[in-house]
Formats: C-alpha cells, sequence, structure tokens
C-alpha cells in the first residue's frame, strides 16, 4: 500500500517536538463585535479554491463555454437599443444609447449575480456548512469575486464596441474600478444580510429574483438619471447603485451629467451596510449548522 | 493545559431544539402563530421542546491515543464529533484541541460532479483544510493511494460509487493532521479497501495521531481502540477499556432500537422483552458451530391489534453484512391479526454461515403492503470453523457437488 508523507512516518517522537502547537478553544459564544478576521485570513486558500469552483463549472458542458459571458448582455442590449434606443428614443446625451446601456447593463448584470450567489451559496453548498469546518464568510466573498470573470469578458466587448463608434477613455478610465469595487462591496453587504436570513427562512430565495430586478428599474441602467424628476431625485440616491452605475459610466465613457452627490451617498451607504452586515453575520454563522 | 492531552472537553453541553429541525419558512411560522391563535398549539411538545443532545461531557484525551466513542443513534456521539470540530457552537462548557485538527464526518464532503477528479483533489483537499502547495506536492501520492489513476481527468459524474469514494478517501488519508475526528467513514468501499483504510489508520496511529472515532462497526472499534468512551441519551455512562465498554453497550443495546428503523407512531405497537439464542437441544449459548440449527426464543407485546404480521429474524455479520433473513409470512406462517403478548419460536435449518461474530436482529411487518413497525438489534452470537471465513468463502459455506473429468491432449 502506498505510504503517504513518509518523511512524517517516524513515529511518536515527531509528533512530541510540535507540544507547542496551536491549541485551539471551542466556547459557546463571542462577543459581538468579534470578528476574528485572522481566523478568516488562515482560510484563504479556501476562498481561492471555492471561487476558482465556481469558474470552472459555469460553463462546463456548454458548448460555446465562456462565449456566453459575452453573448447574454449583447442581446440584451441589442433589444433594449431597439425600444429604448430607436423607438422610445430616450435621451442618453452625447453618449451612442447602446454603449450608454451596455456599461451600465454590463455592472449591473455583475452586481446582480453577485448579490444572488453571495445570498444562497450558503444554502446550495449546505452540506459543506453541515459537515466541513470554515469561516462561512468565506462563502458570500466567494460568491462576489467569482462573477468577475463574466464582468470581465464583457468588459473586452465594451471596448469592442467603443473602438466601433470611436470613443476613447479619457484619463477617468483608471477611477473605473473604484466603482465595480463599490458594486461589488454592495453586493457582499446585502449578500451578509441576506444570507443568514435564507439559511433560517428560505422565502429569500424566492425573493431575490424580484428584488433584482425591481432593483435594477430603481438604478439608471437603462435611463440616465436627467430624468428623474427633481424632486425624488434625494431619495432615488439612497439607491447605493444610482452612483456606481453613474459613476462607473462617467469614468469609461465619459459621460456627463454625472451626480457626484449621489456616489458620495451611495458610497457611504455601502460602507455602513457592509459593517453591520459583518457583525449580522458572524452573529448568525454560529447556527447555520443547526438550522440549514 | 498539559501538553500531553491533546484534547479536553470541559462540561460541554449542546442544547437543540426540535421545532428547528424542520426547514421553517416564514409559511409555517405564520401558520403556526395562527393556530395559536385559536387556541391549538402547533405540533406537540415533543417537537417544540429542547433537548440537550449532549450533555456535561468531561474527558481528556493523551496525545497519541485512540479512542472510540460508542452509543445508540440519537446519543450525541457526532453532536460531540460537531462540537470538536467547530461545526456547531456548543451550548455551554469548554473544549481545547491542542494542534492540526483533521475530521472526516462524511467522505467527500462537496466533491463536485461536474468537476474532474483532479479538480476535486483540489476542490477536497482545501475543503479539509490543506493549502494547495500541500496538495501538489501529495498529488501523486493521492492518486496512487486511490488506484483510478487512468480516470483522474474524468468528470466525477461518470465515476462509480466506489471509485468516488476511493478518490475522496485517498485525499482525506492524506491530511497529515495531529488530532483526527473520524465519524462512520471506515465503513465505505469495498472489503479489500476497506481493510486498507484500516492498516491506514494503524500508520497514523504508529506515528503518534490521536484519533477519536464514531463507529456502529465493533468490529473496527476494538481493532483501532484501547478505550471507549460510551454515550447513553447525550451522556457519557462509561469512559475507559474497550472490552468492557463494549460488553455494557452490547448489553445495553440488547433489544434496543436498531440505527436504521425510524418509528413512525408515537407508542411502539410492538415491543420484545426477552431473546434467547439456543442449540436444537434447547440448552442458550452464544457459540455455534458451523452447519449447527439454531433456536430463536422471542417474547412480545403488542399495545394494539396488528394485522397480518410478519415476524422476521435476520443474522447481521460484525462488519455490518446482511447475510440473511428468516420470515414467518414467506414462510407460510400466516398470522390473522395479534394481540396483547405470545410468544415465538424459529428453528433455523443448519447454519451454513462461515465463522464470524453476528447479531440477530428483529423486525416485525404489518399489512399487506409489509409497512415496517418494529426494527431492533436483538442478541450477538459467534460461528466457529477454522476454514471457512469471509476472505475465501464470503457469506456462507455449503457443500456442492462436483464431477471431475480430466483428458489427456
Amino acid at each position: 500500500m502506498a505510504q503517504p508523507d513518509a518523511e512524517k512516518a517516524q513515529g511518536g517522537g515527531a509528533s512530541h517536538s510540535k507540544a507547542c502547537s496551536r491549541v485551539t478553544e471551542i466556547r459557546p459564544s463571542a462577543g459581538l463585535f468579534d470578528l476574528d478576521l485572522a481566523e478568516f485570513w488562515r482560510f484563504r486558500e479556501l476562498l481561492v479554491t471555492l471561487t476558482v469552483r465556481d469558474i470552472q463549472i459555469l460553463y462546463k458542458q456548454a458548448a460555446l463555454g465562456a462565449a456566453w459571458a459575452v453573448i447574454q448582455p449583447i442581446f440584451a442590449v441589442a433589444i433594449l437599443s431597439v425600444v429604448f434606443g430607436r423607438v422610445v428614443k430616450l435621451s442618453s446625451g452625447t453618449t451612442p444609447y447602446p454603449l450608454f446601456a451596455f456599461a451600465a447593463m454590463l455592472l449591473w448584470t455583475y452586481f446582480a449575480e453577485a448579490l444572488r450567489r453571495s445570498a444562497t451559496m450558503m444554502v446550495n453548498d449546505a452540506e459543506l456548512i453541515r459537515k466541513v469546518y470554515f469561516p462561512r464568510l468565506v462563502m458570500p466573498i466567494a460568491g462576489v469575486i467569482a462573477p468577475l470573470l463574466d464582468f470581465v469578458l464583457g468588459l473586452v466587448v465594451l471596448i469592442i464596441l467603443m473602438a466601433w463608434y470611436s470613443i476613447a477613455p479619457g484619463w477617468r478610465i483608471i477611477l473605473a474600478p473604484a466603482f465595480v469595487l463599490m458594486a461589488g462591496l454592495l453586493a457582499l453587504s446585502v449578500g451578509l444580510w441576506l444570507g443568514p436570513i435564507n439559511v433560517r427562512f428560505r422565502d429569500i430565495k424566492h425573493t431575490l429574483p424580484f428584488l433584482i430586478q425591481v432593483w435594477m428599474f430603481a438604478s439608471p441602467v437603462i435611463y440616465p438619471l436627467s430624468l428623474v424628476p427633481d424632486n425624488l431625485k434625494w431619495i432615488y440616491s439612497l439607491n447605493p447603485m444610482v452612483g456606481a452605475i453613474e459613476g462607473f459610466r462617467w469614468a469609461v465613457l465619459g459621460f456627463e451629467g454625472v451626480s457626484f452627490l449621489a456616489i458620495l451617498i451611495g458610497a457611504a451607504l455601502t460602507a455602513a451596510l457592509l459593517c453591520g452586515g459583518l457583525v449580522f453575520f458572524r452573529r448568525m454563522e454560529r447556527t447555520f449548522a443547526d438550522t440549514i | 493545559m498539559n501538553s500531553n492531552i491533546a484534547i479536553k472537553v470541559g462540561g460541554v453541553g449542546k442544547l437543540y431544539y426540535r421545532g428547528r429541525a424542520r426547514h421553517d419558512s416564514l409559511r409555517d411560522k405564520i401558520e403556526d402563530a395562527i393556530t395559536g391563535l385559536f387556541g391549538r398549539k402547533a405540533g406537540n411538545d415533543k417537537e417544540t421542546g429542547s433537548f440537550w443532545a449532549l450533555k456535561n461531557a468531561n474527558f481528556e484525551i493523551a496525545r497519541g491515543e485512540n479512542v472510540g466513542i460508542i452509543g445508540l443513534n440519537g446519543a450525541g456521539k457526532s453532536t460531540l464529533l460537531k462540537v470538536l470540530s467547530r461545526i456547531v457552537t456548543p451550548t455551554e462548557g469548554r473544549a481545547y484541541v491542542r494542534g492540526r485538527l483533521g475530521a472526516l464526518l462524511e467522505v467527500g464532503t462537496g466533491f463536485h460532479h461536474e468537476l474532474t477528479g483532479r479538480e476535486n483533489v483540489y476542490l477536497y483537499g482545501s475543503v479539509l483544510g490543506m493549502s494547495r502547495r500541500e496538495i501538489a506536492s501529495k498529488f501523486n501520492a493521492i492518486v496512487e493511494f486511490s488506484e483510478i489513476a487512468d480516470f483522474i481527468d474524468t468528470p466525477v459524474k461518470r465515476y462509480s460509487s466506489g471509485m468516488y469514494v476511493r478518490l475522496a478517501f485517498a485525499v482525506a488519508a492524506h491530511l497529515d493532521p495531529e488530532v483526527l475526528l473520524l465519524d462512520e467513514v471506515l465503513a465505505v468501499g469495498d472489503f479489500t479497501f476497506q481493510r486498507k483504510c484500516i492498516e491506514f489508520s494503524r500508520q497514523l496511529q504508529q506515528r503518534g495521531v490521536t484519533i477519536l472515532f464514531v463507529s456502529h462497526n465493533m468490529f473496527s472499534i476494538k481493532a483501532m481502540c484501547r478505550r471507549v468512551i460510551y454515550l447513553k441519551r447525550g451522556q457519557i455512562v462509561f469512559d475507559g477499556p474497550t472490552e468492557e465498554g463494549l460488553t455494557l453497550f452490547e448489553g445495553d443495546s440488547r433489544l434496543s432500537t436498531a440505527p436504521w428503523f425510524h418509528a413512525e407512531e408515537k407508542v411502539p405497537p410492538i415491543e420484545f422483552d426477552y431473546i434467547s439464542l439456543c442449540a436444537g437441544s434447547g440448552e442458550e449459548k452464544t457459540i455455534f458451530a458451523h452447519g449447527e440449527s439454531m433456536v430463536v426464543r422471542l417474547r412480545y407485546r403488542a399495545s394494539r391489534p396488528i394485522r397480518l404480521p410478519d415476524f422476521r429474524v435476520g443474522f447481521d455479520r460484525i462488519d455490518g453484512m446482511h447475510c440473511c433473513t428468516y420470515s414467518s409470512a414467506s414462510d407460510g406462517i400466516g398470522l390473522g391479526e395479534i394481540s396483547g403478548q405470545g410468544e415465538i419460536e424459529l428453528r433455523t435449518p443448519p447454519l451454513k454461515l462461515v465463522a464470524d461474530q453476528y447479531t440477530a436482529t428483529i423486525c416485525v411487518c404489518e399489512g399487506i403492503d409489509g409497512r415496517l413497525i418494529c426494527g431492533l438489534h436483538g442478541e450477538t452470537f459467534h460461528v466457529g470453523h477454522d476454514k471457512f471465513n469471509k476472505d475465501g468463502f464470503g457469506v456462507f459455506n455449503e457443500r456442492g457437488e462436483w464431477s471431475f473429468t480430466p483428458r489427456s491432449p
């Protein structure tokens, strides 16, 4: 029979030399703000593995493979361009409507997928929670990272589209990653709130597609922010995705008429949601294995 | 904590709420609230009450010690392992584990069927707590141990269940922990692979790994552990030498509900309070010779009338192999309806089982559809023979009639 790990096979002597190895304490409950990020850091490799797994299985046994990441948004934007660009004739300023819609749709698709994954991964991988220990925070974070691949593939299409319309990005393009990060963190923080509730009440799973759809219409994806009546703008800006999408379009396409106030409000709200979400998630994860 | 102690458990308890056990959705909650409004409590107390799956557990395990955990289903064995592996949080008490912990509560958790064997080795390895570099350095050894090198780049959904288990166990076997928690994982795979696993556990033992081992298989407990902890309804009732613990456990599990039986009725419709295994001549015994007949005597008490009962006595080998079953209905004993108390005697034909240890189990089925209403562990017995063993002869040995015609070329 194979002898794994021959170098460790010297018997008891070897293990006694490890006399000072780490002692893990197991106790009923930790404090409210005990985030234990050091423990999370020890499991960073699992985060990488779960993310890689999600990417690997995404397009297995699909003949077109990763091309789907590009086909879907292109079709969506083609339809939107016909309906809103030609029929309804929405004003998208100096930017051609297909570009205007595609840039926002790209970021939105990433956000929606990241949110869906981070909120449902615990339940979809319930077996892991029931049978293995790891900081559960790994799951929603992996859920937010994996769809970045699709986003990057879509970005290539965006660049080709921009070349087609001969629009060159300005210096502001270097700020684009900040808005992607903002969308990702927002998806994570909402996932941190909804995920633990989904573990307890599966209703979240059924509410989520609906929530995402309503949220999209409440964000400037297919129409510009300037279309929103002035007296409603302040409440509209309480949606952090307004800031993220507007900012992204401004950074990539140089789209004018961006509201920096909306970006600031969005960033602040995202930060608050994220901090609260982390505490809530850590508090709830102790009972995941009991209730899932 | 003394550096020679690998696991220290002090006053650990875990409280579960039965209400949480079901998959609740908001609708259930609202339903409960509405039924509550009208004065009828949803479910009975048994469903909504709480219970201690583990209570006041105290023990220490020295470095390199191997300890078996025994007990009936629901005694808290798995809860104990889950607390120690940090999957669930204890309700009270403290526990300490020294060194790198490996927990195998199931073989192949996290395997993804769309991924290839190679991809799954990395996935499962990380899930168990190995670093990617560590997995890469052990990859060849893992594949060799699994004996499925030819299929390593095939998606595991095309694997047979045997191959799947082999690959998963091969990864787990290379975990190299200082403390290992094992839950029934050796009870998988075919016999040769099982033996390989036991041999492997022995190697871990020699390396000084501390192993805490849950099993229903007394054979592997005996083979691996000198000390057992016996749990009964969440409490530790015995902690000491294996032989003594197993004797106590076997005595207790005599006529206890079998692990695979799940009661549907609150009051058991039929119970047994007496079992004895006898030789054909009538005297009670526990060691039988190969080819000897056995008489099984049972006494039952039915709490309600039972229609068309079918009494069954089965023999399970110690390694879990279900060898045979005698059924009163199949043997043409038509019983219309029984109630109250009664006695049953089964006389078997000469038993041709190979030499090993067996448990007689009792089942009762009811009605035309044969609904299982009782499943018990009966009594343990041995069959002796110096040649017919399970390795060479399988389950039983019957004399065949041979004719042999040599032909010269």
